[in-house]
């Protein structure tokens, strides 16, 4: 019998929606594959954000299952095997604008509080 | 997505992950890692991959489904392992799902299914409601007319009226079938439509010369004319009256009364042809026409929107009206008093729910079989008891186990879940074989309701309502029997339950605590059934031993009506049947009487005593008049008291006479010699003659063994000739041995005369003791299996405590203690459970009696001898049970028990 442990609480969340935000936005750039987002995001924060790849698949099946990426396998161009390719849907590409603005919006605010704007004499 | 397609879905997440996995070894491996390494990290950078299994799956939204899945093949393995549980666990659950199946589908069949027709919920039964009467559910013909013109309230009225079983001819050839006079409404107001030809229309009724017509039901025609596809048209004799039979009704039609069948219907305009004594056309009581005369059953379909309410407000003064006519009407004719007319005139209609039909059946059975419910439900609860018993036992070998998974982070709440998983499919289990049991428990059941009465056709068979039924009872059950241990179970300390000698930790003590308390509960409830049981037990006994005021055994009965065909003059015809069945060998005595025995048509009217001491003369006490011929006495067994039995003599011109019964004299006589005196019944003759008592008989129980002692008032039936009547013939062996002889000496006379209700005294008794069998036989049976079912469930308990303290008995003995002093400890502990199983029990058994009082006969409810012997019966069963327990305690080798220590 197996269990699932608890998740662990809040930077988790955070980290999820922003996984999410992440994940749509490195799919503008065409389809990929689950390998390839993680590499993506991996290199583009110059590893920064060292994630495991496999936290990445429970949220492109939970993004699959809401309808903003849909998936096909296909044969990848520089190997000779198939992959499964996430692609960006029409509803996935609206709901990356609103996370990108909520996101947006939240750095602000975080911003003002953390580095008030100097104050003009 | 969707539930079936997990099972793909998962095919591609495996290959999506190995496609990845592979592609990240091949792309480490490209950056100089030797393959092995190359793998390691690979996973590595993934990560743990169950969780991502774990966590995707839970991304579909379908993880309960899948642990639930999981939770069931889990259990199934479990079980599979531990056979001898799993049987016996799947086979105390099914005897009490199976009991409480059995009884719920035959409450369902008498009880709450509704007729088979259209829209009954919309259907009425009517009623006229006096408080002097105990029931009357009969109108009389010209009040259902008046009632079924009343549109704005009805979508429809009929009547109908059962005729029991009428002769029916065919093609030469008589035989018996059950028939009932209907209203040409009938069929189209249930909506019952025909299988063959068509169902009786109100054209049949209502013709100015009656038509002929019949229909017959589907079974009728199965059995009798099997199948025969030319059936309409065919012409057929019914009580010896030509009819043309027009049609057969839709299979699932068995008539509006659950329980019996209906075999052939004809309009009830026809009465006067089938019935010509009873209808009496064209004189003062004719059936159709005197408002008085209160004969049909009426039914009725309210109108769309309407409630009984409204439609009772705007039928009442219509019935009022009928009642007032009805009072009027019997001016002149015999039956008129004071009385009578106010019983008419205090009549109220009442309209009382039809959907599940009328019912005789229901009337009888519905509280016996809530009494015997209520008993298979507390079986159900000590077979709970026993399950979870154990599984608490189970519990313990499977603490180690427990333990672990805690350990290795399972949640408890999951653990619960999975452990209640698994107490739920022995309840399925015990659920499909308790079907089995219950669908073979079921005709078991019938057959004891109906066991000397003529067939009871109830579709018993389970149907959906009763599968859902017992998959409830089957879920619920599990539930019951398995929280406790479940919880029990997973409230297990990780560190202590992996030591080594986990025998005494704390939680096992209080999990014997819970044992302890369930085989308390269960002998408290056995208690409560023992005793239930020993009491109706008692009842049935004493009402089988009761002396009715006749002998029971060997007296053949069966009813004959000569006017039926055409001979009117029946006293010579009956004279002569007496003296042709009292020369057959093996006949002792032969008598006759217009009603059944133990039947409860028979007329009720008012006395009035000459010279009657003062202030007794307004009493109206209710007398039974019942017509018997010659040596009715001697032939029924009944002892007379004072006076003399009637004899041939007494006939039309002779003095008029009577013979009373004991609870008569005693009422208007104050106990006095009655005989001699002279009474009058103008109610009933119809002339205020005066009669002259000659006879003291005792009393007979007639309608049913409980009544209290009736006031009889028997007339010599050759004074007063009725139409027909029912034999009594003693015989000195089995009456079987003489019923074709004497049904032979009746076709002698006239081979036409209709024979019908052939049966016997002690049947008919049986007959009216049927709920008393039922909820006298059926108990005891129940109470047996919950004592046994407690014995075990205390046995076990008991030799898993001895198992337990195996080391703590051998200290014991090798300080000193012998064999005697620990078998004595052993038995001291059971005492203890069951001693308090009784504690709690008692007043549980006393409250309990107390309810089924009603169903007692010459038992109190709290008779000290069932409670002293229950109590007794429960003692020894346990003490049996624990005695094998208690050995193995006293054989224990101390030295063996403290070496596995």
């Amino acid at each position: 019998m197996s269990s699932i442990p608890k998740k662990t609480p809040q930077r988790a969340n955070l980290l999820q929606g922003t996984l999410d935000m992440l994940i749509l936005r490195t799919l503008l750039y065409g389809p990929a594959h689950g390998h390839h987002i993680g590499k993506h995001i991996q290199r583009t924060t110059n590893d920064f954000l060292q994630m495991q790849h496999g936290s990445l698949y429970p949220a492109l099946h939970r993004l699959e299952q809401r309808g903003w990426v849909a998936s096909k396998w296909e044969t990848a161009p520089d190997r000779n095997r198939e992959f499964k390719y996430y692609r960006l849907t029409e509803k996935g590409r609206k709901q990356l604008v609103v996370e990108e603005s909520q996101w947006k919006q939240m750095a602000d605010a975080v911003a003002r509080v953390m580095w008030p704007p100097a104050e003009e004499s | 997505m969707r539930w079936w397609q997990l099972k793909k879905r998962n095919a591609d997440l495996e290959r999506e992950l190995q496609s990845d996995l592979d592609l990240e070894e091949e792309e480490q491996r490209e950056n100089g890692l030797p393959p092995e390494e190359a793998r390691y990290a690979a996973r590595r950078a993934f990560g743990n991959l169950t969780l991502i299994r774990e966590q995707t799956h839970e991304a579909w939204g379908w993880a309960a489904l899948e642990h639930f899945a999981q939770d069931i093949r889990y259990g199934v393995r479990q079980l599979t392992r531990a056979p001898a549980f799993t049987i016996t666990a799947v086979f105390i659950l099914a005897l009490g799902i199976g009991g409480v199946t059995a009884v719920f589908s035959l409450i369902d069949a008498v009880l709450l299914r509704m007729l088979p027709v259209e829209k009954p919920e919309q259907l009425v039964e009517f009623k006229a409601i006096n408080p002097a009467f105990p029931v009357n559910d009969s109108f009389s013909y010209t009040a259902f007319k008046s009632l079924q013109g009343q549109a704005q309230a009805m979508a429809g009225a009929l009547a109908f009226r059962k005729l029991g079983n009428v002769d029916l001819e065919v093609d030469g050839r008589g035989g018996l079938a059950a028939g009932q006079l209907v209203s040409g409404s009938f069929f189209s107001v249930l909506g019952v439509g025909a299988a063959r030809g068509r169902t009786l229309l109100p054209a049949d009724e209502n013709a100015a010369v009656p038509t002929p017509v019949a229909v017959i039901g589907y079974d009728y025609w199965r059995t009798r004319f099997a199948l025969d596809p030319d059936i309409v048209g065919k012409h057929v004799l019914v009580n010896n009256v030509p009819f043309t039979i027009v049609g057969v009704t839709k299979p699932e039609f068995y008539g509006v009364q659950p329980g019996e069948k209906v075999e052939v219907s004809i309009p009830l305009t026809m009465v006067g042809s089938v019935l010509p004594g009873f209808a009496n056309v064209g004189g003062p009581a004719d059936a159709l026409k005197a408002p008085f005369r209160n004969w049909l059953h009426v039914m009725g379909r309210l109108q769309d929107g309407v409630t009984r309410e409204r439609a009772t407000a705007s039928l009442e003064p219509v019935f009022a009206q009928c009642m007032r006519g009805a009072a009027a009407s019997l001016a002149g004719t015999p039956v008129d008093s004071p009385a009578v007319r106010r019983a008419y005139l205090n009549f109220r209609l009442s309209l009382e729910p039809g959907s599940q039909g009328l019912s005789a059946l229901r009337r009888q059975f519905s509280k016996p079989l809530w009494i015997v419910m209520a008993i298979v439900g507390l079986l159900l609860l000590i077979t709970c008891a026993n399950v979870a018993n154990l599984l608490l036992a189970r519990a313990n070998a499977r603490e180690k186990e427990v333990a672990m998974r805690l350990a290795l982070g399972a949640g408890k709440g999951r653990l619960v879940r999975q452990l209640l998983t698994e107490s739920i499919l022995p309840g399925l289990g015990g659920g499909v074989v308790g079907m089995g049991l219950a669908y073979w428990g079921n005709s078991l059941l019938l057959a004891m309701m109906t066991r000397g009465r003529s067939p009871v056709s109830l579709s018993a068979s389970p149907d959906l309502k009763v599968l859902a039924f017992a998959l409830a009872v089957s879920l619920l059950t599990a539930l019951v029997f398995g929280t406790i241990p479940a919880w029990r179970a997973a409230d297990v300390d990780p560190s202590r339950g992996l030591a080594k000698n986990a025998r005494n930790s704390t939680a096992l003590s209080t999990r014997s605590r819970l044992g302890k308390s369930l085989v308390v509960l269960q002998a408290a409830i056995s208690l409560v059934l023992v005793v239930g049981a020993g009491l109706l037990a008692r009842s049935l006994t004493n009402l089988k031993g009761f002396y009715p005021g006749f002998v029971r055994e060997n007296v053949l009965l069966f009813s004959v009506d000569p006017t039926v065909i055409g001979k009117n003059d029946v006293v010579p015809i009956y004279e002569q049947l007496l003296t042709r069945l009292r020369i057959i060998p093996g006949v002792r005595l032969a008598s006759l009487s217009v009603h059944e025995p133990l039947t409860t048509n028979m007329s009720t009217t008012a006395l009035k005593v000459r010279d009657a001491a003062p202030g007794q003369q307004d009493d109206l006490a209710p007398v039974n008049v019942e017509p018997v011929g010659p040596d009715y006495f001697a032939t029924m067994g009944t002892a007379l008291f004072r006076g003399r039995d009637f004899s041939s003599s007494d006939r039309s011109g002779s003095t008029k006479v009577a013979v009373v019964s004991e609870a008569l004299a005693r009422h208007y006589f104050c106990n006095a010699d009655p005989i001699g005196r002279l009474v009058s019944i103008p109610g009933f003759v119809g002339d205020s003659s005066w009669i002259q008592i000659v006879g003291e008989t005792r009393d007979i129980k007639f309608h049913d063994l409980r009544e209290t002692d009736a006031l009889v008032l028997y007339l010599p039936l050759f004074q007063l000739p009725e139409g027909g009547a029912t034999f009594e013939v003693r015989t000195a062996l089995d009456p079987a041995f003489v019923q074709n002889t004497a049904l032979d000496a009746v076709r002698s006379l006239d081979p036409r005369m209709p024979v019908h209700s052939v049966k016997t005294l002690d049947s008919q008794l049986d007959d009216s003791l049927a709920q008393e069998r039922l909820v006298g036989s059926l108990p005891g049976v129940f109470a047996g299996l919950a004592l046994l079912l407690t014995s075990v469930g205390l046995y076990g308990l008991m030799a898993y405590t001895v198992n337990r303290r195996t080391s703590e008995i051998g200290i014991r003995m090798a300080l000193g203690a012998d064999r005697g002093q620990v078998a004595r400890m052993v038995l001291r502990e059971t005492l203890l459970l069951v001693v308090g199983g009784l504690v709690v029990g008692l007043p549980v058994a006393f409250f309990a009696s107390r309810l089924i009082a009603s169903q007692l006969f010459q038992i109190k409810p709290w008779d000290p001898i069932t409670f002293l012997g229950a109590c007794a019966l429960m003692m020894v069963a346990t003490m049996a049970a624990s005695y094998i327990p208690a050995r193995r305690a006293a054989s224990i080798d101390p030295l063996q028990a403290l070496r596995t220590e």
